[in-house]
């Protein structure tokens, strides 16, 4: 018995490595212990259940807001029923759009701004006032101009990426020497082949990290806009259980929100950063 | 160890504040407001959608009477101020505890990044059930949203520090107090600079956000209520004062702190 216990460990350490493994379970600790805290509580009653819900609670609101769900099909047709599903869905569906409008505009725009002097001394000013209004403070105007719903939602998290996403590639063009556009220009390059041998590639890193940023300021920022100004997604659903006093819910959709952050910086992007800069980074800087 | 700082006096920089592109800000300001009048004066009900600039500056003139904008901006200033330093005061010693022995940063590093990923606005309606709508919410938001970028920061500061100071230190005979005191902190000082900007930066994000959700007194309150009551020229004009309270204090304040701290302490040689 003791034998076969050894061997597997020594095959776990061996296929995920040592200092890993330390790491992992070191990890877990803080976590277990917050579980069996939480769970004493639910036992001994500390705290009443209306301000810490049993976690059995917690996973039960998962069934309770997805009642009547048909299936995975449901799910995906959003169907009435789902609404966890649903508001995770239009959350992250608001996500993408606006890292596909965002992005490829912040990054345009920053890419003109950091080309050109005249220009970036207009538009450095006003990005960084517009970066400073944080995304919040867009809340109440937004939903002047565009009533509570999607439109206002999609308009923080757009402002917030957009504005960051500008200020970082304009900075990473900065950041490039003049000999390699000169020598481009020298060769017989034309204006596109400066931006895109040149600009595109020599931003690349400020550009991801920027990117990387940009997202998780718009992650917060979204769920802040949905709150307000929104009538879908996590930060509404959290809301309004809050409102009914649903704490169980409320402390599945702030999970369900880490678990989705953690998860899209974790395991894309952040190897998205440092993949980039591994192979853009090293520019060589003459002195 | 000299005190001398070398980096550039405090009156050098108010004069070069003045300096900087001065023409620039005062051509791209009248080019915004031309910009800003003209689409207000186009759009119809521009009350409601987009108040011209006079009519924001008139709105602060009347709010300045009524005594209510001096109010509310000192509100929402003593809720940044009192709860980043609290954040900070709590946030510093607890990273750089947890910095001191590797066994217990590396068991602390995925907790903290855990709750640092669910964001103190998200906190909002957990907190707001055990406290209501009261100061005692905003507060918990910011200090939530202040406390991890900075304790964050000081942890993974210490633990850059390379081991063979504290080694030397230790050899040397210093205690245990003396090497927090002479190798850990001074090594970790341009984190905990880079980590309080952040943190006030998050704070201040956090005042405005709680004071729409928590409906206290502030500006974060006036811009929501400006938008209820439809008194737009209120709203704008509470947004334009929380950019440029922003831009003042980060610009002029933090920055410079950062890059002095890093200045003075950040050369480590390795």
């Amino acid at each position: 018995m003791t034998t076969a216990v050894t061997a597997l460990s020594t095959s776990i350490q061996r296929r995920i490595g040592r200092q890993k493994l330390r790491k992992f379970i070191l990890g877990a600790i803080p976590f277990v212990f917050l579980l069996v805290i939480w769970q004493m509580n639910t036992a001994f009653e500390w705290l009443p259940p209306v301000f810490i819900p049993p976690m059995g609670d917690v996973f039960g609101a998962i069934i309770t807001l997805q009642e009547d769900c048909i299936g995975l099909i449901g799910a995906i047709t959003m169907h009435n029923s789902c609404s966890m599903t649903n508001n995770i869905f239009s959350s992250m569906g608001r996500v993408i759009l606006a890292a596909v409008i965002g992005l490829p505009l912040g990054i345009a725009f920053g890419i003109i701004a950091g080309m050109n002097r005249t220009a970036s001394k207009f538009l450095e000013p006003i990005g960084v006032f517009a970066n400073s209004i944080s995304g919040i403070a867009w809340i109440p105007l937004a939903i002047v101009w565009f009533g509570v719903g999607w439109l206002t939602t999609l308009f923080i998290m757009l402002n917030t990426i957009f504005w960051l996403m500008f200020f970082n590639s304009m900075l990473g063009v900065r950041g490039i020497a003049k000999v390699y556009e000169q020598s481009v220009l020298t060769m017989g390059g034309s204006r596109m082949d400066v931006i895109r041998h040149v600009y595109l590639p020599g931003a690349m890193p400020s550009i991801i990290t920027g990117m990387r940023m940009s997202m998780g300021f718009g992650w917060r920022a979204l769920i802040a806009a949905e709150m307000v100004g929104g009538d879908s997604g996590l930060g509404f659903m959290i809301f309004t259980a809050s409102e009914e006093f649903k704490i169980e819910e409320v402390f599945l959709g702030v999970i369900i929100i880490s678990i989705i952050f953690m998860a899209t910086d974790r395991y894309f992007l952040a190897p998205l950063e440092k993949w980039t800069i591994e192979r853009w980074g090293l520019v060589w800087k003459p002195t | 160890m000299q005190s001398k700082s070398k980096g550039p006096s405090l009156a050098w920089r108010f004069q070069r504040l003045l300096q900087i592109d001065a023409m620039n800000l005062v051509i791209l300001i009248i080019g915004v407001y031309i910009v800003w009048s003209i689409i207000s004066a186009l759009i119809d009900n521009p009350a409601r959608y987009l108040p011209s600039p006079i009519a924001v500056a008139l709105s602060s003139v009347d709010m300045l009477y009524k005594g209510l904008l001096p109010s509310y901006f000192g509100d929402t200033l003593m809720r940044l101020i009192s709860g980043s330093i609290i954040g900070l005061a709590v946030g510093i010693p607890f990273g750089l505890v947890l910095g001191i022995n590797r066994t217990v940063a590396d068991m602390f590093h995925p907790i903290m990044n855990f709750f640092q990923s669910v964001s103190g606005i998200a906190i909002f309606p957990i907190v707001v059930i055990w406290w209501g709508n009261s100061d005692k919410t905003i507060f918990a938001v910011i200090l939530y949203t202040a406390f991890f970028p900075i304790a964050f920061n000081v942890l993974s500061g210490v633990r850059e520090i390379p081991i063979r100071y504290i080694s030397a230190a230790r050899t040397l005979g210093a205690s245990r107090f003396q090497v927090i005191k002479d190798v850990l902190l001074p090594g970790a000082m341009p984190h905990i600079a880079t980590g309080s900007r952040l943190s006030i930066g998050f704070a201040w994000r956090a005042v405005i956000a709680g004071e729409m959700l928590a409906g206290q007194q502030g500006l974060g309150w006036m811009i929501f209520t400006g938008q209820d009551a439809d008194r737009t020229a209120e709203v704008v004009l509470g947004m334009m004062l929380i950019g440029v309270t922003w831009i003042i204090l980060d610009h002029y304040l933090l920055r410079p702190f950062e890059a002095d701290t890093i200045e003075r302490w950040g050369l480590v040689q390795r």
